[in-house]
């Protein structure tokens, strides 16, 4: 069983701070939806015989779309990788960009759970940051979503915004603890090189909160979403039980999945030979190698098995649960504890994991240092001397 | 055949740094048909990349050109050129005591510097004739008039017929070689009396091995000679003698009054020293030139590869720089804090600077050095004596009698304007004024006795921003003198890390233990456990700062399309990472050894 995910690489304008694939909504636009569908029978030939846990449709805005091409989308990609029967299908909205028919369009159309992107629920805020909705805007498309019928609602929030307080900060996440939503991603904004808020920031024409508060922020939010019922199950990531967004943990616990659309990333393999590849981020590129039926790959890499139990780590090791031992020696035929042996006692001298005997886990500090962490698990030492006898 | 030694002149020239001196070697070349104009680099002399850029000579070289005299004869000059800077004062002296002349460039916007005044001074103690040249006189700023009376004054030397050049444009430069030929003596010797050569310069050639430059007072050598070293008593078989013209040209023999090269398979430059007379072996001089002494490093620094797996390709790059320059030394050094590298002796500033450029240009390395030390004399209570030239090797405090620094007298030329700052300058810096003379009016000439160490860091860059590039300066070392000094140390979470290590005065240590502190709090990025920074003298402590602990260090997004980007994140760290020293449980980055060199507390 594999995941889908759908890049829609429109929006109606950029945030200041995105470095996603993302531009704003032109006539390229109209081709979009046919071009994805074109691309799943593409695909469909390489991989003739998957089936699909989860499915996701991100951007970008995927809303900029029309709700019945989404539809025409999700229901292709049903015929071709069918989807499971408890399959979870997430889609990405703004505010702005749905109207209530639209939403009861999706979720009529097979899509059962909606992530919607709220940030702050501070208007100067949100403006700063060049948002184009306002608080108000957001409460309405949430009001829609759950008439619409959507039972699994994410709100995305953020912290380390320029001029933002830790007080502004907790108060949006108050306002969103009373609209009960299942599910709440809390980022920590990353000042992304090239970004116009990165060359506002070194332009010193727009100043960010310094480290000391934006840890404060973090901490402080972290509590009071646990206060709240939302259990922390990734770094940025926060659940009631039960709602932890299964499409993403497909990622986190390194499991495969397929890409369509405009820079959208795949990783698929078996046993030793594993692949991570992306098709092409210029949509022009990518909507005429769809119309010439060629497949609109831009880089294909292939993953060696310590890489790979590395990325197993670095990836699992971001979930409150950690690393199963017992799934890693099933991936690998190898016990996690022998091949990092040296990081996993280095980071035992720092006090940073969680114990379990079941799972290698980090504890909150332990999930507050990933980075570093992780730099002691790069050294393949071991590994290279087991290869060697 | 010998040339008639009444139509050779051997002369060098004295200019300060950018007054020009490369640029009329160069048109000297033209004129006298030397190089073809089209075969012109800019500046022939300076061959080093370094030597262009900074726009100073480091190595001597020389050259031998023919001159079509107006009385119709032809002579042969041999241009010897020297390298401009106090760090390299020996080698000037013997340079310059293989000519009989020396034509003095000074630059008629500036007028006389510090540096030209010193080896003008060495000239005349080496009793050449001096024949002063009024450069850039084609530039709007140029008092010509000014610059002769000032060279008439403070030199003492007449002026008044100096021909009054443009190097850039050729202006008047055939008036120069005219001078030479009516002024500096033919050199005087006797080709028939016992080989004396004097060495003023020598090369490592990857064919030749060291070739060493000499100018021939007596006698006579040619391939087959037997030569002896008259320093070391070493002897070797003469392969090739040669000219410079400029590049080498082998010719059948040298004779008295004659300047070129001689190759003798020796293994390095180290054999033969800048000083050393060459003698025939079979039919030896009684006594040697006059002037040969060892020189004796003055400054001192660890320098260790960034990267600790760079050891041995540091190793090579010295022992093949060393094979160019024997004033170069180098030991193996172990430090805690850097692990394996060298302790490097230095014949000042400029050399160490220089070097380490050159490290890192030619060899592409990365290097960590340390601060640099001078060499101290510390006299223990059991009456000993010990040479100390590494703060890492200085005795407990509790068993020092005394100790003794090395003094420089310091000349520092500078527009009246700046006398007030310049002189707190050399306060702040432990001077003692002697005194104060008007060059003319607007200019003064300031005496000072100070510490070798507290002109090694950043004394001149002080000086020249302090005289907006006006001023210029230029000492020599005159002995050492008893000093209240004290070994400051720096404690990163409680452990010494001894690459930080300074001696300094005991009055400076509290304002440099703070600034130190301060700096090492910016430059030490956050980890997992708070960081004390101490500054202590034995056991008290007399500044601390703190690095915080890092709070968060995680990307807060990681989906499908983020991971092999976030894998090439980490292996970036991870490069950094191999760039941090250890110390203790504390991770340093290299370059945090270096930002502390820059303060002058």
């Amino acid at each position: 069983m594999i995941s889908l995910y759908f890049h829609i690489p429109y929006c109606i304008r950029k945030c200041r701070y995105c470095d996603f694939c993302s531009v704003p909504v032109n006539e390229t636009i109209d081709g979009y939806a046919d071009a994805l569908i074109r691309e799943l029978a593409l695909k469909k030939e390489q991989y003739p015989d998957e089936t699909t846990r989860t499915v996701f449709f991100g951007g970008g805005t995927p809303t900029t779309l029309r709700a019945d091409d989404l539809c025409r989308v999700l229901e292709l990609a049903n015929r071709l990788f069918p989807l499971a029967e408890d399959a979870e299908i997430s889609i990405e909205c703004n505010p702005k960009t749905a109207s209530l028919q639209s939403l009861k369009t999706l979720h009529g159309g097979g899509f059962n759970r909606i992530s919607i992107g709220l940030q702050s629920t501070d208007d100067s805020l949100l403006r700063r940051i060049c948002r184009v909705h306002s608080c108000d805007d957001f409460l309405q498309t949430f009001e829609w979503a759950r008439t619409a019928g959507f039972a699994n609602i994410n709100v995305d929030l953020m912290h380390g915004l320029p001029g933002q307080t830790t007080e502004q900060y907790l108060g949006s996440l108050q306002q969103v603890f009373e609209l009960q939503p299942e599910h709440i991603s809390a980022y920590s904004l990353i000042l992304e090189e090239g970004t116009p808020l990165a060359e506002d920031v070194a332009r010193g024409k727009e100043t960010l909160p310094d480290p000391d508060t934006v840890a404060d922020m973090q901490d402080a939010g972290m509590d009071a979403l646990e206060h709240a019922g939302y259990l922390r199950y990734e770094i940025s990531n926060f659940a009631r039980p039960g709602y932890s967004c299964r499409h993403n943990l497909t990622y986190w616990n390194n499991e495969p999945y397929l890409g369509f659309g405009v820079a959208a990333h795949s990783s698929m393999g078996n046993g030793t030979k594993w692949y991570r590849f992306s098709n092409t981020d210029s949509i022009p590129q990518y909507l005429r190698k769809i119309a010439a039926g060629r497949v609109p790959e831009a880089e294909r890499i292939l993953i060696n098995t310590f890489e790979r139990m590395f990325e197993t780590v670095m990836l699992g090791l971001r979930k409150t649960e950690g690393v199963s031992y017992a799934s890693f020696s099933r991936m690998f035929g190898c016990d996690l504890k022998n091949v990092f042996a040296e990081a996993i006692e280095r980071n035992r001298v720092r006090a940073l994991w969680e114990p379990d005997p079941e799972r290698l886990r980090l504890n909150r500090r332990g999930l507050d240092l990933l980075n570093m962490v992780l730099l002691d698990f790069q050294e393949r030492n071991y590994w290279d001397l087991l290869k060697a006898d | 055949m010998a040339y008639d030694l009444s139509r050779i002149r051997n002369f060098s020239i004295i200019a300060h740094i950018d007054h020009g001196k490369s640029t009329l070697a160069d048109r000297m070349m033209e004129l006298t048909d030397t190089v073809a104009k089209r075969d012109m680099a800019e500046q022939l002399l300076d061959s080093m990349d370094i030597e262009r850029e900074r726009g100073i000579t480091i190595k001597a070289s020389a050259v031998r050109m023919f001159y079509q005299h107006t009385d119709g004869n032809e002579y042969m000059f041999n241009l010897i050129d020297t390298p401009g800077h106090v760090d390299f004062n020996y080698e000037v002296s013997r340079a310059l005591a293989a000519c009989e002349g020396a034509v003095l460039v000074v630059d008629a916007t500036q007028g006389i510097e510090a540096q030209t005044l010193a080896n003008v001074y060495l000239a005349v103690d080496n009793e050449l004739e001096v024949v002063p040249v009024i450069n850039k006189v084609d530039l709007p700023s140029a008092e010509p008039e000014r610059v002769i009376h000032e060279i008439e004054d403070i030199i003492g030397i007449p002026a008044e017929q100096a021909p009054c050049i443009s190097a850039k444009t050729g202006l008047n430069v055939d008036q120069v070689l005219a001078q030479i030929v009516e002024t500096v003596p033919a050199p005087k010797g006797d080709a028939n009396a016992p080989l004396k050569a004097l060495i003023f310069d020598c090369l490592y050639d990857n064919y030749k091995g060291a070739v060493s430059y000499v100018r021939v007072f007596d006698g006579e050598v040619h391939a087959g000679t037997r030569i002896r070293s008259m320093a070391t008593g070493n002897v070797f078989d003469v392969t090739e003698v040669g000219v410079f013209s400029p590049s080498w040209k082998p010719v059948e023999s040298l004779t008295a009054g004659e300047v070129g090269y001689i190759a003798a398979s020796i293994k390095s430059v180290a054999e033969t020293k800048v000083g050393d007379t060459f003698t025939s072996a079979d039919n030896p001089a009684a006594e040697p030139l006059p002037g040969y002494k060892h020189v004796n490093p003055m400054v001192y620094c660890g320098i260790y590869p960034a990267d600790g797996a760079h050891y041995n390709d540091l190793k090579d790059a010295l022992d093949k720089l060393q094979l160019n320059d024997a004033s170069l030394v180098y030991e193996h050094e172990t430090s805690i804090a850097l692990g394996y590298g060298f302790r490097c002796g230095f014949l000042g500033l400029l050399h160490m600077e220089i070097i380490t450029e050159r490290l890192e240009r030619e060899f592409d390395l990365d290097l960590v050095t340390t601060a640099p030390s001078v060499v101290y004399r510390v006299f223990t209570l059991d009456g000993e004596e010990h040479i100390i030239d590494n703060p890492a090797s200085l005795p407990p405090a509790s068993e020092i009698e005394h100790m003794e620094e090395p003094m420089v007298k310091a000349t520092i030329m500078t527009p009246s304007a700046y006398v007030g700052t310049i002189m707190e300058l050399c306060q702040n810096n432990r001077g003692i004024f002697h005194d104060m003379t008007y060059i003319e009016e607007g200019r003064v000439n300031l005496h000072y006795t100070l510490p070798l160490n507290e002109i090694i860091y950043d004394f001149f860059d002080s000086l020249k921003s302090r005289s907006r590039g006006y001023a210029s300066f230029d000492y020599e070392i005159c002995g050492y003198e008893k000093s209240d000094l004290v070994r400051l140390d720096f404690l990163l979470n409680g452990e010494i890390c001894d690459a930080l290590s300074t001696i300094v005065h005991k009055d400076r240590a509290y304002p440099k233990g703070r600034a130190v502190a301060e700096k090492l709090k910016d430059v030490i990025p956050r980890q997992q456990f708070e960081i004390p920074i101490q500054a202590a003298i034995g056991s008290k402590i007399i500044a601390r700062e703190t690095v915080k602990a890092v709070r968060k260090d995680v990307l807060a997004k990681c989906y499908g399309g983020d991971i092999t980007r976030k894998k090439k994140l980490l292996e970036k760290q991870k490069e950094g990472k191999k760039r941090m020293r250890q110390v203790g449980s504390v991770s340093v980055p290299s370059d945090a050894f270096m930002s502390v060199l820059r303060i002058n507390g």
